[in-house]
């Protein structure tokens, strides 16, 4: 084989190549960027069950009005709904843990009750705090079914802060930033009710 | 170059099989990225100077490569977000593959070693899925939540250092089984 016959094929191969990437790249981006969207809204939305709601709750973001709380900053809020009926209201909390932002997502059901909490953001320490991250999770669990004034504000606290709940073992601060956000985004939701589920004039 | 080759193999069968579903698609992708480059190359040495194989060979495995991952983000994105790195690696080991003159040996020993390595990555996949999650086939449908054996597993088995260990075990196995089979035993008496 002469030289120049092969350089062509290299420089017809590398064209080839590149267009044929370009060309795959160019029509299926749009597919990715929906695959992603999906895959991302349902990271975030395993929180409550699916079978709850029927629309695309992160297509419907809340303007939040004073989001500044007592322990924790509101930075987000979005509005699951039924057959054009709010059934639940996501509330993204952050707040300061031990070693930095703990970013919570909270929701909350049209009556006040908490359907669950996951952690989106964490830096608290492997091993101790950073078991909040996990998911599932067992302690953020146990949170499930409680309202703002079920339990009682002095028992929204740690056991050891004569509360009514465990802690996380070995992260006092962790725990107790928590349920200081839980407890902030309920209040939250008790006092902006109409507001937030859009029964509002 | 043959040593190479196998440090490069070993790669994907330590980092891409946490789970039975991740080592099934890395064999996907391995399989076709590199069946599709045996024919594109096959057809191609002919055609080129010996100099300019090589230079053939990255072009092709990189448009493979690539389009291999396009596809895969596009129909199957969540097992690809937990083996991006390992796909982009697939187009190494190609070019590795070929200038080693591993594609250039008889198509049933290539067939024979990729089934091989395809079956060490399935047992290892299923394996430490087993021992590190309790489960086997999770993720595999969205209809089947998988075959739960235990409630909780070994956390080290999920992580690579865990596979590491779990193959330095397969290979004792292997060795005491070929050997219980070759060796004659020895005995001190005459």
């Amino acid at each position: 084989m002469n030289r120049p016959a092969s350089v062509a094929t290299l420089v017809l191969l590398a064209l080839i190549g590149a267009s044929a990437t370009y060309v795959l790249q160019r029509s299926s981006a749009p597919q990715i960027a929906n695959e992603q969207r999906l895959l991302d809204s349902r990271q975030l939305l395993d929180v409550m069950p699916a079978a709850l709601y029927d629309n695309q709750p992160l297509e419907q973001p809340l303007t939040l009005a004073e989001p500044v709380l007592r322990y924790s900053t509101l930075s987000g809020g979005y509005r699951a709904t039924r057959s054009g009926q709010t059934v639940a209201v996501l509330l993204r909390s952050r707040s300061e843990g031990y070693a930095g932002t703990l970013e919570l997502l909270i929701a909350i059901d049209a009556n006040g009750k908490l359907l669950g909490v996951k952690t989106l953001e964490q830096r608290e320490t492997p091993g101790l705090g950073g078991h909040i991250g996990e998911w599932p999770n067992a302690w953020l669990q146990a949170f499930i079914g409680k309202s703002r004034t079920e339990p009682t504000d002095a028992d929204w606290a740690l056991k050891k802060d004569q509360g009514q709940f465990d802690q996380i073992a070995g992260a006092t601060i962790t725990s107790r930033a928590a349920i200081n956000a839980i407890h902030d985004a309920l209040r939250y939701f008790d006092e902006h009710r109409a507001l937030l589920l859009g029964t509002d004039p | 170059m043959k040593r190479t080759v196998r440090l490069l193999m070993l790669v994907p069968l330590l980092g891409a099989t946490q789970t039975l579903n991740a080592a099934l698609g890395m064999i996907l992708m391995l399989s076709v990225v590199i069946g599709l480059f045996a024919v594109c190359m096959a057809s191609l040495r002919n055609h080129l100077a010996s100099t300019s194989v090589l230079l053939a060979s990255l072009v092709v495995a990189a448009t493979l490569t690539s389009c291999a991952d396009l596809s895969a983000q596009r129909w199957f994105l969540p097992w690809r977000q937990t083996s991006e790195v390992y796909i982009g690696l697939i187009a190494l080991q190609c070019v590795a593959l070929e200038c080693s003159g591993f594609l250039r040996a008889p198509m049933t020993k290539c067939l024979k070693r990729c089934v091989m390595f395809g079956t060490l990555m399935l047992v290892t996949g299923g394996l430490r899925e087993i021992i590190g999650h309790g489960t086997l086939g999770r993720g595999l449908s969205t209809h089947w939540p998988g075959l739960v054996l235990f409630p909780e597993g070994l956390h080290l088995f999920t992580l690579v250092p865990g596979a590491l260990v779990l193959s330095g075990l397969l290979l004792a196995v292997h060795q005491a089984w070929t050997r219980r089979h070759s060796v004659i035993k020895e005995t001190h008496r005459p």
